[in-house]
């Protein structure tokens, strides 16, 4: 009971990092009709970001927390740039081209942090807080602090789209980028809009994957990305609180399967399995909308 | 015919005779005749995840190659060493080795990891290139393979000893409770599993026995969970996802609990940003070298090289990967002198397959032994493995109060 | 009887042109000029070894390419085919006929090269199923994660070999194995050229412009694109078995999703939908690969790969940004090449070219080039007013203009 109590702590903590990184993918994909790739490679940089500047800082918790904020500023920045100089350029092409482009950002990013930072995986411990004891229950400090900054975070994006005038913009682009258009929504400042907002949640999520892994090395975005990825598109690509619940149920399935040795080797497999099984019963995701196709 | 067309003809039939070019080379043998030193060669990861055991190799191997060249040589012969870089990617194995032979080299330290030595054996075996392995540890490397030996304990071997070593010390079975963590998908890992668990019996001998795997370090809380009680624990994976998960339990696992590894461990304790003394309970592993040595020929590598390579680049990379690679120079050096001694001639250009013929002979003869930082009076077996003491070796103690 | 026949010979001498058979002799000749080159003795092994990787290379990308290039959709999970080829064609040789390919090793590897073809070809049909359902960026994810999938399953499956890896304990001689792999390659372009040049292949890329006017025009859409997905995870899986008979141990990590992205980088950069394009890059990429394998060194490895990263985003932006269209008519390869053909031409002939407008037009109809790309958009919006003058039935109703709805 305890065992099955922790685990699922233990899983809804990594389902919100995954949700987290999901959201960025959903958002992207809702808005600018595009999967961005690369978006994977943003918790790359920030976890780079903040390995730099965690170490300079040299304090545990102040370190941390600015380290985070300054992560999420530099992602912001490279989310717009990436935006700007590889996606804009080819709004209105094919999705092909534009998913191609993607996976070219992402090889580049990848590339750049190898050539920089090397190939070895680097160190940091962001996880200080050690354990707290609830009757039975013993659990990481740090596990709980990602559950609740990624409710926290959720429930502030979700209020953002909803409440602001730029939030609901976003949700008119999302729905018909033409008639936004023509109601006066920026919809080039809309699209940078949510890269950046998809970039700094990619840099958060970054925060919490280095607490649980402690290390740092350039290809780690792509795993974490592919899963949110698949996460995004369980829960239906385009809904913000599809990629909550998908990502969230991501993260329970692969700590429940950690925690049955006969079927941790194929976590990943049952992962993927479950994303074609839901498209082929629902092409569009749990919570994702039918579209009527036009010509 | 149009223009385009014809341009087209003209200049791909231009790049095909370009490409041939490239390709043609001399062929045949007598790739070794131009020679004028010893010429040992070896693949081995300098990038990626693995860099650091390939680093070591490359280091220990160039300083020994030093210091015998400036020692005079091999009876006037002087050691020539090249590495190629494979990434710890077996697809790119076969091209580096290919390469190496067509460069004329008489020495191979083979691969520093199996997996991407096993892509080369056959090659290895056909060419008969004398190989002597420094770090490869999978049971496959030196089987039906007449011409390579290993330096290294095989990875059946040390699964077998750390059983015996758990045997040895917990001899009443209720008194400890082990937990197994393995990589699912590694060779390494369920190699080393795989072994542990045939010599502890069926049933591990009733012994209280956990096992988890994990498949990508994502996070090790459920892990944790699952090994939680447990009060030793057999590791055999490599130091990172093993510093990840020692970080991961803290808190979680007895302070009194050891954590046992075998030559994967190797590292752990220089590892930039984790400091071990953080870690409450006993790090120790199955280790044929140790790198905190007072006296012998360990000690002197141990000086040796911290004294050559102090940047940045090759901080964290003395370990047992290197030693090997340093004795396995030592025992080229040795045998050659033996074969010399015994009446063989060794010439510098002298052709791989040769020089084969007289070091296998060398090396399963009863009378060659070799003391080197990895072990003193070490002898190989006739299939290739070797033979020598493994100790447990301590890379840090309890913090007991 | 003899009529009909010198009638056959001649129907083919005026259809036949060099150019659409170009790519079949330049690689008759390669490998012609490589066995004779092997046959004297004068071949490296590593040469050998670089020729077999480009030979599968070529099989891959080419297999790739229909999918990607003529059926126009993504798949990221082609090294999944490849695994599937390899795994199989291995555990035949080795566990199911080794006494077989002690003998006749030649026999055996085709054999195991239909053998993983096929089964592939299975897998092929399964992907292909979901992909009548799913578009674009739904297939592909399907496919990348089919790929992992498979990867997973033969990391631990024992019979595979599980963490170890398959062993291949017949390795194909080396001094043989391109030939084999360069001839497979060379029937792999026949296929798919013949393949996108029959009214099959029109079918198929009238599908890729525009899959609802496809339908429309009575193409059966389901049948072309499950055809294409078994086709291509057929050839993968060819291409797959002559990998595993290229190598003495090979695991499945080999075949991540990272190598499925380098398949499809060969594919892009060759052009999307050419044939030859894709053979090219192919080429000239594992070429490279290998060759800067031995001297980018350290931290410089990932150079290579910044590289093919930013001229993958530059070639995409520069063929598919909308923005662009004038300044791709203007600066194009065609263009550089006419130009270079006017230089030359002056150079050594002192005589203008004959810069034939319809010369370039039936250029255009090179079936290697994508002559298909109809814009079936800008047909279906096309104002089809007959010239003659319409006159309604009814007069119309005063104060309405007709036809200003549209």
């Amino acid at each position: 009971m305890i065992k099955v109590l922790t685990t699922l702590i233990n899983g809804l903590s990594l389902g919100g990092v995954y949700a987290l990184i999901a959201l960025g993918y959903t958002m992207v994909y809702g808005i600018a009709k595009m999967l961005n790739f690369a978006h994977g490679d943003i918790i790359m940089v920030g976890s780079y970001t903040i390995l730099i500047f965690f170490n300079m800082i040299g304090i545990p918790l102040v370190g941390l927390i600015a380290s985070t904020l300054i992560s999420v500023l530099v992602c912001v920045v490279f989310g717009i740039v990436i935006e700007r100089t590889a996606y804009r350029p080819l709004r209105g092409a094919s999705p092909l081209a534009v998913l191609i482009t993607a996976i070219g950002v992402s090889y580049l990013l990848q590339s750049i942090a190898q050539i920089v930072f090397g190939t070895a995986p680097r160190t940091v411990i962001l996880n200080f807080m050690g354990t707290i004891t609830i009757g039975a229950l013993k659990i990481n400090v740090a596990t709980i602090v990602t559950l609740a900054v990624a409710i926290a975070v959720m429930a502030a994006l979700t209020l953002f789209v909803n409440k602001t005038r730029t939030g609901r913009a976003m949700l008119a682009v999302s729905e018909d980028r033409g008639a936004a258009q023509l109601a006066g929504v920026s919809v080039n400042t809309i699209i940078a809009v949510t890269f950046a907002i998809g970039s700094a949640l990619a840099a958060i999520a970054g925060a919490f994957t280095v607490m649980k892994t402690y290390t740092v090395e350039p290809t780690m975005g792509a795993m974490p990305g592919i899963k949110a990825f698949t996460a995004a598109v369980i829960g239906g690509i385009g809904s913000i609180p599809g990629a909550m619940a998908g990502g969230i149920l991501l993260g329970v399935i692969e700590t429940a399967c950690d925690a049955v040795p006969v079927l941790s080797p194929y976590k990943i497999a049952i992962e993927f399995a479950l994303l074609i099984i839901v498209l082929l019963i629902k092409p569009t995701g749990i919570l994702g909308k039918k579209k009527r196709e036009k010509v | 015919m149009k223009h385009t067309a014809f341009f087209k003809a003209a200049s791909l039939t231009l790049a095909a005779v370009a490409g041939a070019a490239c390709f043609a080379g001399c062929g045949g043998n007598g790739y070794t005749d131009k020679n004028t030193e010893y010429y040992i060669g070896v693949s081995g990861p300098l990038t990626g995840g693995a860099a650091i055991y390939g680093t070591a190799v490359k280091n220990a191997a160039q300083m020994a190659v030093e210091e015998i060249n400036a020692a005079g040589g091999v009876n006037g012969v002087n050691f020539k060493f090249v590495m190629k870089d494979d990434a710890h990617d077996e697809t790119k194995s076969p091209n580096n080795y290919a390469s190496l032979f067509e460069d004329g080299m008489q020495l191979s330290l083979g691969c520093v990891t199996t997996k991407p030595f096993l892509a080369t054996k056959t090659d290895v075996v056909k060419d008969e290139v004398f190989t002597l392995c420094p770090s490869a540890s999978g049971d496959a490397v030196p089987q039906d393979a007449s011409n390579v030996f290993q330096m290294c304990f095989t990875d059946s071997g040390q699964g077998a000893e750390a059983a015996k070593l758990v045997k040895s010390t917990y001899t009443d079975t209720s008194s400890v409770k082990i937990g197994v963590l393995y990589k699912s998908g590694d060779d390494y890992s369920v190699g080393l599993f795989n072994n542990f668990k045939a010599e502890m019996g069926a049933n591990y001998g009733g012994y209280n026995v956990t096992e988890a795997s994990f498949t990508d370090e994502t996070s090790f809380d459920s892990q944790v969970q699952t090994l939680k009680d447990c009060t030793f624990f057999f590791m055999p994976i490599y130091y990172t996802p093993a510093k990840n998960f020692m970080l991961a339990a803290k808190g979680q696992v007895a302070d009194t609990a050891v954590y046992f590894g075998c030559d994967g461990f190797d590292g752990i304790d220089s590892v930039k940003g984790f400091d071990i003394s953080t870690i409450p309970q006993e790090v120790s592993m199955l280790s044929h070298f140790n790198s905190k040595a007072t006296a012998g020929k360990a000690k002197e590598f141990v000086d040796k090289y911290n004294a050559k390579y102090t940047s940045a680049a090759d901080k964290g990379t003395l370990n047992q990967f290197g030693a090997a690679a340093y004795d396995c120079v030592y025992a080229f050096k040795a045998a050659i002198e033996k074969a010399v001694a015994d009446g063989e001639k060794v010439p510098a250009n002298i052709a791989a397959a040769e020089m084969n013929k007289i070091l296998t002979k060398v090396f399963t003869s009863s009378s060659f032994t070799f003391t080197g930082a990895t072990g003193t009076d070490i002898k190989w077996n006739a299939d290739g493995t070797v033979n020598k003491a493994a100790d447990k070796y301590i890379v840090k103690a309890a913090n007991n109060a | 009887m003899s009529n009909k026949f010198t009638r056959y010979v001649s129907n083919v001498k005026s259809k036949y042109k060099l150019k659409y058979h170009i790519t079949y002799y330049i690689l008759i000749a390669f490998t012609l000029i490589f066995t004779v080159i092997s046959l004297t003795g004068g071949m490296k092994r590593s040469s050998a070894f670089l020729l077999e990787q480009i030979g599968y290379s070529i099989i891959l990308a080419v297999s790739l390419s229909l999918v990607v290039g003529f059926l126009g959709e993504l798949s990221l999970g082609h090294a999944g085919f490849m695994c599937l080829g390899a795994y199989f064609a291995a555990y035949f040789q080795n566990a199911l006929a080794p006494d077989f390919t002690k003998s006749l090793p030649l026999l055996s590897l085709i054999v195991a090269m239909l053998i993983g073809g096929l089964v592939a070809a299975i897998f092929g049909f399964i992907i292909g199923l979901p992909a009548l359902r799913l578009k674009g960026d739904y297939l592909a994810i399907v496919t990348l994660a089919f790929g992992e999938i498979v990867k997973v399953i033969f990391e631990n499956a024992r019979a595979f070999g599980g963490a170890f890896g398959m062993k291949n304990a017949f390795r194909f001689d080396t001094d043989f194995l391109f030939i084999v792999i360069f001839l497979t390659a060379i029937l792999t372009v026949a296929v798919v050229n013949n393949l996108i040049r029959s009214k099959h292949g029109r079918a198929i890329t009238a599908i890729r412009d525009n899959e609802i006017a496809a339908r429309a025009m009575g193409v059966n859409v389901s049948f072309y694109k499950i055809t294409v997905f078994v086709l291509s995870a057929f050839l993968a899986g060819i291409g797959g078995a002559l990998f595993a008979a290229s190598s003495n141990s090979f695991s499945s990590k080999t075949f991540d999703y990272n190598y499925s992205i380098n398949i499809l980088v060969m594919v892009v950069l060759g052009g999307m939908g050419s044939i030859n394009g894709s053979i090219i890059a192919a080429t000239v990429i594992t070429f490279l690969n290998v060759k800067l394998a031995a001297t980018l060194t350290g931290n410089l490895a990932a150079l290579k790969n910044l590289i093919y990263a930013l001229i993958l985003i530059g070639m995409v932006i520069y063929n598919n940004a909308p923005k662009l269209k004038d300044f791709r008519a203007k600066y194009n390869l065609r263009n550089l090449w006419s130009k270079l053909y006017a230089w030359l031409h002056k150079l050594f002939c002192k005589k203008k070219p004959v810069d034939d407008p319809a010369a370039e037009k039936a250029d255009e109809g090179d079936w290697s080039k994508i002559p298909t790309k109809v814009e079936m958009d800008a047909i279906l919006s096309t104002d089809l007013t007959p010239d003659t003058n319409y006159t309604p039935d009814k007069p119309d109703k005063p104060g309405k203009e007709k036809g200003g709805e549209q």
